[in-house]
């Protein structure tokens, strides 16, 4: 078997911030870099009933990495994902939404500690 | 025009794998810079394993897990996904899907199979499991787009798990596959 690489780090990233626009904080590029996985939350402009469901497969995900220990952390978060969290019985992760990379790194780093 | 490619959860999240399957830390640089490169937006598709059977699971073929509630469990990740790119076919949004050639989940074109395998998780490596055919999820998303009436997006798979895989061979089928519209 092969060496395994994973970083057991994994970030619950706002769908804006991973397709970042320009002048936004490019939350791919800096997660990359600092060697973060990503879990992408539904972008704002899907409706209920589509984010709804989503947001059910993130939270199903998020435990099973909460429940070994992963260090996870939300970058930009998602209105309801608390809410889907807390229905799997998990307590919402350290958040921070950011206006600069250097931000993000910071806080990144400040969540590994 | 750039488009939509939803890609399978690993890709961003190599915790997500098999233990000894993640091959960098947290995001597959190579296909993600790809595709942003070209001006892609990425969706993430949920792994369907990962919640099913957990991040201690074996490697298994697909007929380890084709039981009826893992394809419940598969459906209910496809009918998320299928209301998501429903959205962008509806709006005229170039769609493509990047699976995981031989996966029992996510293979496009190449999944494992081994009809006799079970029991105590003993076997030679290098056993022949690779088989042409589509994991198990691919196979419930094209049956829920066909149901909601939207043609099946193009799609390839991710081959950095099989044998002889080339790097450059997979960065061109994926340029390939953007261009293909």
């Amino acid at each position: 078997m092969d060496a395994d690489a994973r970083c057991f780090r994994v970030a619950l990233v706002a769908g804006e911030l991973l397709n970042a626009a320009e002048g936004r904080v490019d939350a791919m590029a800096v997660l990359q870099a600092e060697e973060w996985g990503a879990i992408q939350l539904p972008a704002a402009e899907y409706p209920d009933e589509v984010a709804g469901p989503l947001l059910e497969q993130v939270a199903e995900q998020v435990e099973e990495f909460a429940r070994h220990g992963y260090t996870l952390a939300v970058v930009g978060g998602r209105p309801g994902l608390d809410e889907a969290l807390a229905r799997v019985g998990v307590a919402a992760p350290p958040a921070f939404d950011p206006d600069t990379a250097d931000d993000l790194v910071a806080f990144l780093k400040e969540t590994c500690r | 025009m750039p488009g939509v490619a939803f890609v399978a959860h690993c890709l961003l999240n190599q915790n997500s794998k098999t233990h000894g399957g993640a091959r960098c830390p947290g995001i597959y640089s190579p296909l993600v810079e790809e595709l942003r490169d070209a001006g892609w937006r990425l969706e993430q598709m949920p792994c369907p394993e990962l919640a099913f059977t957990g991040l201690h699971r074996f490697w298994a073929v697909k007929e380890q897990l084709d039981t009826s509630a893992y394809r419940r469990h598969c459906r209910r990740i496809a009918a998320a996904v299928a209301g998501a790119i429903e959205v962008h076919v509806r709006r005229g949004d170039d769609v493509i899907i990047v699976g995981i050639e031989g996966s029992p989940s996510m293979g496009v074109h190449i999944t494992s199979s081994d009809p006799d395998r079970g029991g105590r998780p003993e076997w030679p490596d290098g056993a022949g499991e690779l088989s042409p055919g589509s994991g198990i999820f691919m196979e419930e998303i094209v049956a829920e787009l066909t149901e909601r009436g939207i043609e099946a997006p193009r799609a390839m798979g991710i081959s950095h798990q099989l044998p002889g895989h080339d790097p450059e061979a997979e960065r061109a089928a994926l340029r390939d596959l953007m261009e293909a519209s």
